[in-house]
């Protein structure tokens, strides 16, 4: 179990007996949509952060809005949590149940209603795949555009929950640049549609306070996206570098020229060494650094564009330069960089993925303090990086069946998060607070802003019912964990150099 | 860099109007009170706390203080060969940044380079009870905590007083070409997604009744063969950019006189955008209609919604009509409690966006 | 993930392999993606990951219930979720041991255990299935619910080739139920194999690969039976047989697990290796003899091919019989979603009957995509099925081509 606890005092407030709700929930649910037996609950009580784990009262499995509805009157008039889950792969705990609460599976909401292709919009329930939107749309030459590693497996609405990026969003956006509306059923059981077709939509931006809101300000049933024409072609290439800092200086390089690639990654040694002995990409495993780009576009853009990234990596010192022959090729460029998790999780028992940002010229700094930080704790890390837009993802090496491990890889993790925040980034980029990192949300906002957060929390749920203990800390948790120590903006260490 | 931090001051300023219960009308280059709903309140000038904090163009991130004039930032930008990418109106050159976030108005660029609130990455704010707090970050990903910054963009200083904003920027396009074409106003959604679709950089696409006029803005060699490509007559530079500009700012003659109310209509894609009204601009590939004239708000309102759009009073007060087309009934409550937790005592801007929400 | 297995099982070597499989699994939920049962129900405890969950609690010492027998028999075993998972989980062998132990401590109620062990009984002997399958052919109409749309009209096989003098023989896997529900496939295998110089050395000692009894948690039994087919092909293997083909990819899948299944036995570890290598699908065979190959005179030209979970998950064999017969000159049409299973899965759809209807009006949906005159497949467990509810005739790929 993780060092800390996962719920305080104040998040169990809801001891309420559940035994006259299931029996409503009974009356409305289909009779295989409500888990009460313990051995079925235990299968949903945790999510892509397998060490945190926690059983629900119940879990429902509603088929239709108008149940979802009726479950959250039900549990609002009870006064009992609802945390809702898309596929479970959220890996700061998002959808990891409450003990006192209903677990609300999202699961049968997997139907795509409607791919217009004449106005590019896909209209889809929340429980749909990323990736099952794109090959509804690639008959049409058409695709969506967030890609989280995740893509294959986890929802829509999971995506909008965490505001998933993915490896195109330096160019193409996040998950919130990307949604047009969503449908969301409030705590009380009312239904609403946020955002439009359209471009914009009167009153405040409630669209965009849902993404990455967790699950917290309500329910999601529907999500409207808009879909992108393919790219007429793509090239991808891949650079190595003797160290990490030239990658990062051939990084801004590029942008310096006016180029934003489609894509752009970096992976330190010890990750290609691994992505190369589970898929044999082809990577130069002599180089401390390599840079995966991709170049989209039309064929003249996409000329102009390599020629011009081919000089500025050379001139930034890139030891080798590969560009891509053939399809197969880029695909397998691409197939380490995406297998790099699962590639670590064979050469460890277990990993620990973080997920700071950082402004990139800190980067040869952090990785350095980085490795210092797991050294200190004898632990290894591997480091992947959405190198266009900061994005790092450290994975932490540990093996959870040794006594002290998962503790020690914790400590690392809380240390490279609040390493994040005194650069002058953030404790995450696209995973989610969740349970996982809300002590580090001490770190990163003052109490006044997090006053704020649960205003706006109060705002759409007054009783504090949907996924009470996430996202956002109680003062109370920071006062403990005793790091509320950023006042009005002034950070921690400000000798260090920021932007 | 340069100018001055004011904020302190700023927030002092707030902090006693919450203690008073003075309602405060926030105002940038102040010029504007054409749009949105009338505010009564004494003046909080933000124009003096103003300046750049930090430009870094390799990390496509800049910081400035929310009364730095457009201008001034637009100038910093274009020296180092970047812009923003939603080319925000900057009527006279007297718009601030914090007021064209609080606007979250965006020019031509907009359905191709992205909105206001796309770009913003992390604002400072004060809010209604005299709190200066940061969220959001100079980083370009960022999911800690509600996304506050993007909530601001568009409030028109409902719910508090930008300070501050850190803004994505990104690189200016080698080259740039505006096409006059012959089509039929109800063409351009077809037009732009068969462009689109090949590849062509568009960048803004302009029907005023007569003509089609498409800008192109990308490498190059993209740009030399859209034009190769389509059949059109390329604009002088000059008068290219002057075109773009007065629909930016708003001084085409289409916009002339006040004697008119303006409205402008959101639309979904493909929708006829000629059914509206007699008088009207097209932008944004069909995406945005401007209408001059007296339409019956009610009915026009209603025509928009049932399209799956929205029409707002732009310029010209109507008596017994809001700027703004109402929200449903939860949207109503959800925008009142938030309005409540940002602003407990009404103080800022009140009833700018919607006065039943914002006035208690 | 971590685990904690029980004390009963903790040392074994099963327990071992199982802990090994399970500390691999990293609860990422990449193979609910393609896992045809969490795709209908959208239940975790119809996922693969969450089936992993339930099996680790019963190797954790949880006492195993009803719902997890459940959950474990809506599992069409296709291993989808194996070729998805990039950790490289082996679910197929976890949820084998899973099922046996469920098996032994849950016991099945009323005509579900009737049926089962019916099942059991009866698809692995040729002659009884045969004689049954007769009688039910004229008595069709009396037979109940989901059995009765398995008993089909019989279709006429071409003759086996005569002995021949050819010096390459290889031995063939004939099945139990193929010969008697689709008889010609096994003659025509036969006579493929003998017109490109191949002899097939009949065995008709050997019948059921195990499969059957292994799936349905039976797994001594099914190790009893492999053990006698390895005493049959064994005096074979020993005088030259160069493979042993066996054209029903899920009985492939089987005998390829051979050398797996005994490697703890001692006195059959190392031949149960030998046969695992020796076996193979026709594919593997005949890519190689692909300028010998063409269309049949009398087959379709469009086809859609089916590929059985068997052949892609297990097998890996995924997108060579599609690749062979482009080439050999067949039109062959798009197969959206061709990695999901048709809800055929040996015994499942008799014993899962609605879910594998649903399956099966996808999947057919699917294979009409492109308009196919022929649906073709390698699989007789597929065929059947597909064949009950198809417009368009099923055949096995091999009855399409011939020796040019
Ligand atoms: C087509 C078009 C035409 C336009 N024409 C004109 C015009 O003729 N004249 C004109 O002045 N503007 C015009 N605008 C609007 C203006 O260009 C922009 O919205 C913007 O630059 C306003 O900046 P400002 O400093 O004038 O802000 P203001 O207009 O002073 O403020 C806009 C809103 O933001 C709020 N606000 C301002 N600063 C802050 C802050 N720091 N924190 C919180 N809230 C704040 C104000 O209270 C107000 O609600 C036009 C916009 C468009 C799209
Ligand atoms: C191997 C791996 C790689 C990953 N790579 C990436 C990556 O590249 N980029 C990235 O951004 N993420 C990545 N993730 C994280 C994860 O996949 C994303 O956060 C994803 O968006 C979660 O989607 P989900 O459907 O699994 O949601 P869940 O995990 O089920 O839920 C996530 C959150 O959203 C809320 N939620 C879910 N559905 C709804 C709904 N209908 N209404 C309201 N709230 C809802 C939940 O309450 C929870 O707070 C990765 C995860 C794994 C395991
Ligand atoms: S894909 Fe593999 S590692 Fe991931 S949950 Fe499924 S079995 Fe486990
Ligand atoms: S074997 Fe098939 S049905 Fe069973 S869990 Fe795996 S994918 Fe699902």
């Amino acid at each position: 179990m993780p060092a800390h606890a996962l719920f305080r005092d104040e998040d169990l407030r809801f001891d309420v007996d559940v035994d006259p709700l299931i029996d409503a929930l009974r009356q409305v649910l289909p009779e295989e949509g409500l888990i009460v037996h313990e051995a079925g609950l235990r299968a949903y009580e945790c999510d892509g952060l397998a060490p945190y784990k926690q059983l629900p009262r119940l879990v429902v499995v509603p088929e239709t809005i108008e149940q979802v509805q009726t479950v959250l009157r039900l549990c609002h008039e009870a006064g009992v949590p609802v945390v809702t889950r898309g596929s479970g792969t959220s890996l700061s705990g998002g959808s990891l149940p409450h003990p006192q609460g209903v677990l609300l599976a999202m699961g049968k909401f997997n139907r795509i209603r409607e791919i217009d292709h004449h106005r590019r919009i896909a209209r889809v329930e929340p429980g749909v795949r990323n990736l099952a939107i794109t090959e509804a749309a690639a008959p049409y030459g058409l695709y969506y555009a967030p890609d989280p590693s995740s893509q294959i497996a986890c929802s829509i609405g999971g995506n909008v929950g965490e505001n998933a990026g993915g490896v195109h969003c330096l160019k193409y956006g996040l998950t919130v640049h990307n949604v047009l509306a969503v449908k969301v059923i409030t705590m009380e059981g009312e239904l609403t549609t946020i955002g439009s077709e359209s471009l914009d939509s009167p009153g405040l931006d409630l669209l965009a306070l849902m993404h990455g809101s967790e699950g917290m300000l309500g329910v999601i049933v529907e999500v409207t996206v808009k879909l992108l024409p393919n790219p007429l072609t793509k090239q991808v290439l891949m650079a190595s570098f003797a160290d990490v800092e030239s990658g990062g200086h051939a990084v801004a390089g590029l942008i310096a020229r006016g180029i934003i690639p489609g894509g752009l990654e970096m992976m330190d040694g010890a990750a290609i060494q691994a992505a190369e002995d589970f898929v044999q990409a082809g990577y130069d495993t002599d180089a401390a650094a390599i840079l995966i780009c991709e170049l989209d576009g039309s064929e003249a853009e996409v000329a102009d564009q390599l020629k011009a990234v081919d000089e500025c990596l050379r001139d930034h010192g890139a030891t080798r330069i590969q560009v891509a022959a053939d399809d197969e090729e880029k695909a397998r460029f691409w197939a380490g960089r995406k297998a790099a998790f699962p590639a670590v999780g064979r050469i460890s028992p277990d990993y620990y993925c973080m997920d700071g940002t950082i402004p990139r010229k800190q980067l040869a700094y952090v990785l350095r303090r980085i490795s210092e930080i797991s050294a200190a704790e004898a632990l290894e890390t591997v480091n992947v990086f959405h190198a266009g837009d900061g994005n790092l993802h450290p994975l932490i090496l540990f093996d959870g069946n040794q006594p002290g491990q998962l503790e020690a890889a914790e400590r690392v993790g809380s240390a490279i998060l609040q390493l994040c925040v005194e650069v002058g980034g953030t404790v995450t980029g696209e995973h989610g607070v969740g349970v996982e990192k809300i002590n580090e949300m001490c770190v990163q906002f003052a109490g006044a802003e997090i006053e704020q957060f649960h205003g706006i929390k109060a705002a759409f749920d007054e009783k504090g019912l949907l996924n009470p203990g996430k996202a956002i800390p109680t003062l109370n948790r920071c006062a403990e964990f005793g790091r509320l120590h950023v006042h009005n903006g002034e950070l921690p260490h400000p000798e260090l150099e920021r932007l | 860099m340069t100018g001055t931090d004011q904020s302190e001051a700023l927030r002092e300023r707030v902090a006693d109007a919450a203690e008073q219960g003075e309602a405060l009308s926030i105002t940038g280059s102040g010029s504007k009170h054409f749009y949105g709903n009338p505010v009564q309140g004494s003046a909080l000038d933000i124009r003096a706390h103003r300046g750049i904090i930090s430009y870094e163009p390799t990390e496509l991130v800049l910081t400035a203080r929310a009364g730095t004039p457009i201008v001034e930032i637009e100038e910093a930008l274009t020296a180092e060969g970047q812009r923003l990418a939603f080319e925000p109106p900057q009527f006279n050159g007297g718009g601030t940044l914090g007021g064209v976030v609080a606007a979250g108005l965006a020019g031509p660029r907009r359905p191709y380079g992205g909105a206001v609130r796309d770009m913003v990455l992390g604002l400072r704010l004060i809010n209604g009870r005299g709190e200066l707090m940061r969220f959001g970050g100079e980083v370009m990903k960022n999911v800690a905590g509600y996304d506050v910054a993007r909530l601001n963009t568009g409030a028109l200083g409902t719910l508090g007083v930008i300070t501050e904003v850190s803004l994505k920027v990104l690189p200016a396009p080698a080259a740039r070409v505006t096409l006059e074409v012959e089509a039929d106003p109800t063409q351009c959604h077809d037009l732009s997604e068969q462009w689109l679709r090949n590849g062509r950089p568009l960048s803004g696409m302009i029907h005023d009744g007569e003509r089609l006029y498409a800008r192109f803005e990308g490498t190059t060699s993209a740009v030399d063969d859209a034009v190769a490509a389509i059949d059109g007559k390329a604009l002088e530079p000059a008068a290219a950019d002057a075109f773009w500009q007065s629909i930016r700012d708003q001084r085409h003659a289409f916009f002339a006189g006040d004697e008119e109310p303006l409205w402008r209509i959101s639309l979904p894609p493909a929708s006829d955008p000629t059914v509206y009204g007699e008088r009207f601009l097209i932008d944004w590939s069909g995406q945005q209609l401007w209408l001059r004239g007296h339409p019956e708000p009610h009915n026009l309102r209603a025509r928009a919604a049932a399209e799956g759009g929205s029409a707002t009073l732009f310029r010209g007060r109507i008596d017994g009509v809001d700027a703004f087309p109402p929200l449903d009934a939860v949207q109503a409550r959800l925008h009142r409690n938030i309005k409540k937790a940002f602003d407990p005592h009404g103080i800022l801007n009140p009833g700018r966006l919607y006065p039943d929400a914002e006035v208690s | 993930m971590q685990t904690h297995l029980a004390d009963f099982i903790k040392d074994s070597a099963a327990g071992q392999e199982a802990d090994a499989i399970l500390r691999k699994c990293t609860h990422c939920g990449f193979c609910l993606a393609n896992c045809p049962t969490y795709r209908l129900l959208g239940d975790e405890l119809d996922s693969p990951r969450g089936r992993i969950y339930q099996i680790k609690q019963v190797l954790e010492g949880e006492a195993p219930t009803e719902s997890i027998q459940l959950h474990l028999d809506r599992c069409l075993t296709c291993r989808a979720c194996e070729t998805t998972c990039p950790s490289g989980v082996e679910y197929g062998r976890l949820a084998d041991l899973g099922r046996e132990i469920v098996e032994e401590q849950v016991p099945r109620r009323g005509l579900q255990r009737w049926v089962r062990t019916g099942l059991r009984t009866v698809l692995p002997r040729p002659r009884l299935f045969g004689t049954l399958l007769t009688m039910g052919r004229l008595t069709r109409p009396l037979v109940p619910g989901p059995l009765r749309k398995k008993i089909r009209p019989r279709r006429p096989a071409p003759a086996w080739p005569s002995p021949s003098t050819h010096s390459r023989f290889v031995l063939m896997l004939e099945g139990c139920v193929q010969p008697a529900l689709e008889p010609p496939i096994n003659p025509q295998t036969a006579r493929l194999m003998d017109e490109l110089g191949i002899a097939v050395k009949r065995t008709t000692e050997v019948s059921c690969c195990g499969a059957i009894d292994q799936h349905l948690g039976a797994s001594e039994a099914a190790k009893a039976r492999i053990r006698s087919n390895i005493d049959a092909w064994w005096p074979h293997i020993e005088a030259g047989a160069e493979a042993i083909v066996v054209n029903a990819s899920g009985c492939g899948a089987q005998v390829k697990d051979y050398g797996h299944l005994l490697a703890d036995d001692p006195d059959y570890a190392e031949k149960a290796a030998r046969v695992t290598a020796l076996a193979i699908d026709p594919i593997e065979l005949l890519e190689r003899h692909a300028d010998q190959l063409a269309p049949a005179d009398d087959a379709p030209r469009r086809v859609a091919f089916q590929t059985p979970c068997t052949l892609q998950h297990a097998q890996k064999l995924n997108g060579r019989v599609d690749a062979l017969m482009a080439r050999i000159g067949f039109d062959m049409t798009p197969v959206p979603d061709a990695h999901i299973c048709c809800g055929s899965a040996g015994t499942y759809s008799v014993l899962q009957p609605k879910m594998a209807e649903q399956l099966r009006t996808q999947k057919l949906e699917n294979l009409n995509t492109g308009e196919p005159q022929v649906i073709a497949t390698a699989n007789i467990g597929c065929l059947t099925h597909l064949d009950e509810a198809s417009e368009i005739p099923v055949r096995h790929w091999l009855e399409l081509i011939k020796v040019a």
